[in-house]
């Protein structure tokens, strides 16, 4: 199979399973409505959306501009089906891409990022099936108050591992972003709420600053040539 | 109390289950059909089985984190539809706050069990479905062209066969690119934000400059870090490559048990 017979069908079954399981989603209220007897109520959906969805809706699209290029085909169609990006897909296929040490845009990063987030997809889903099975004698002993630490830092435990991974590949750019955005939070502080949100700028920020970089050390190789 | 015994009946599994079910045929097929493209093109298949190896081991301690997302919302929405939601689509940092605003919406005081009402529990459903579907959205509308124009935009232009096209990315990866770089910094973004704020809510979290709030979000980071700074230099020192499989999580096991201690001093 080549690579543009392999993405020319990823597409056309990513397409097909995505639009199955996003009308599935969409229906499965109703189904639940009636079950329950109950239909959801449409204004309160309306005023829910208005309040809280708009800030999903932006982040939805800058997350598809942003993590399509790192997925390929295959890990895009996936991701977005299966959810958890931030704090799991994304950390994971691009922890899979240096492993095996291969480089966007290519056939091969197109392969490792399908394998790695259908991976990950699954062992959530066993993870969680099995949880769901055992939560019951389980629940007490996660419940724990002494466990509860461990499990409410789970997002700083990852954070910490690959902010050491990235940080030394760019100590300056690393250093400038993470002053700045620290000052940003220090001084105002309500945006600790919204650190989601924050990433768009903090993102932004650490690209111009590598393209600038980037440049600068192209630049005698450029001239050398 | 009748209600979540409904939430938590057979036909709520069924429902939910079903679409989990589907959701992991999906993930298998795309599993397949990768790693048999892959074997084709000729792709080391020890390196496709690293891959799958680092990404399960990589999973296994995040799905735990997911899994008590579930249970912290199986006291007011029932096990079934927390497991659905954080199978599908889901996203741990967002489903109480969207769970949250939608019984709001209805006029719940709390998002608990004893003020649950069916009616509440479907619209905060389908506002917990509805609120993130826009990157499924956008990839069923625009995921091909998209992809398309990012993955050959030159063979595109010129009119090149795909063997030339893939040629031309050969040896365009073998150029320093910017593409790697900017993915760097797109990391190196989105970590700095976190920790950013876990240092901006040590100093200002509650209250500006008043160095008051809790640094146990900060200190759970450095232990990581330290964890990872430390199996990088065993890896380096012993050229053992595999710990590269289990670095991340070996972190983050370090420091969330690191946190248990901490949490009972900070």
């Amino acid at each position: 199979m080549d690579n543009e017979k392999y993405i020319k069908g990823t597409h056309r079954l990513g397409r097909i399973f995505t639009c199955i399981v996003l009308v599935l989603l969409l229906l499965a209220p109703f189904i639940i409505g009636i079950y329950l007897k109950a239909m959801p109520n449409m204004p309160a959906v309306i005023k829910g959306f208005l309040s809280v969805g708009i800030v999903y809706l932006v982040s939805g699209i800058v997350e598809y501009l942003i993590y399509v290029p790192m997925l390929g085909a295959g890990g895009s169609y996936l991701a977005f089906i299966t959810g958890n990006l931030i704090n799991m897909k994304i950390p994971c296929a691009i922890n899979a891409r240096d492993i095996v040490g291969v480089k966007s845009g290519t056939p091969e990063n197109e392969i490792v990022a399908t394998l790695s987030i259908a991976t990950s997809s699954l062992v959530t889903i066993l993870v969680l099936a099995l949880g769901v099975l055992l939560m019951i004698p389980l629940q007490p002993v996660l419940q724990s108050p002494a466990l509860q630490p461990a499990f409410e830092n789970v997002v700083p435990a990852l954070f910490g591992a690959m902010a050491y991974k990235y940080y030394r590949q760019s100590k300056l750019v690393s250093l400038i972003v993470l002053t700045l955005m620290t000052l940003l939070f220090c001084f105002v502080p309500s945006l600790i709420g919204s650190t989601s949100m924050m990433v768009i700028p903090s993102g932004a920020l650490a690209i111009a600053l590598s393209y600038v970089a980037f440049k600068k050390k192209m630049k005698p190789a450029k001239e050398a040539e | 109390m009748e209600l979540l015994g409904k939430l938590n009946s057979p036909v709520m599994y069924l429902i939910c289950g079903g679409i989990i079910l589907l959701v992991a045929i999906i993930c298998v097929i795309f599993g397949v059909r990768a790693y048999k493209a892959g074997k084709e093109m000729g792709i080391d298949t020890g390196k496709m089985k690293r891959v799958i190896t680092a990404s399960a081991t990589f999973s296994v301690l995040p799905g735990v984190g997911i899994l008590l997302g579930v249970i912290a919302l199986s006291g007011s929405l029932g096990t079934p539809w927390p497991w659905l939601r954080l199978s599908v689509i889901g996203a741990l940092h967002y489903e109480t706050q969207v769970a949250e605003a939608a019984g709001e919406a209805v006029g719940l005081k709390a998002l608990s069990a004893s003020e649950m009402t069916p009616e509440a529990f479907t619209t905060i459903a389908l506002l917990m479905c509805f609120c993130i579907i826009w990157g499924m959205v956008l990839m069923i509308f625009n995921g091909k062209s998209y992809i398309t124009r990012l993955m050959s935009p030159s063979a595109k232009k010129k009119g090149e066969s795909a063997k030339e096209g893939e040629q031309a990315a050969e040896n365009k990866a073998k150029k320093p690119s910017f593409a790697d770089t900017a993915m760097t910094a797109m990391f190196i973004g989105l970590v700095s934000a976190y920790i950013a704020s876990y240092i901006g809510h040590v100093i200002s979290g509650e209250g500006s400059f008043s160095f008051a709030g809790s640094p146990l979000s900060l200190a759970v980071a450095v232990v990581s870090a330290l964890a990872m700074g430390l199996f990088l230099f065993i890896k380096e020192k012993a050229k053992a490559d595999w710990i590269d499989s289990f670095s991340v999580a070996g972190s983050m096991l370090i420091a969330m048990a690191a946190a248990i201690f901490m949490g009972k001093v900070m």
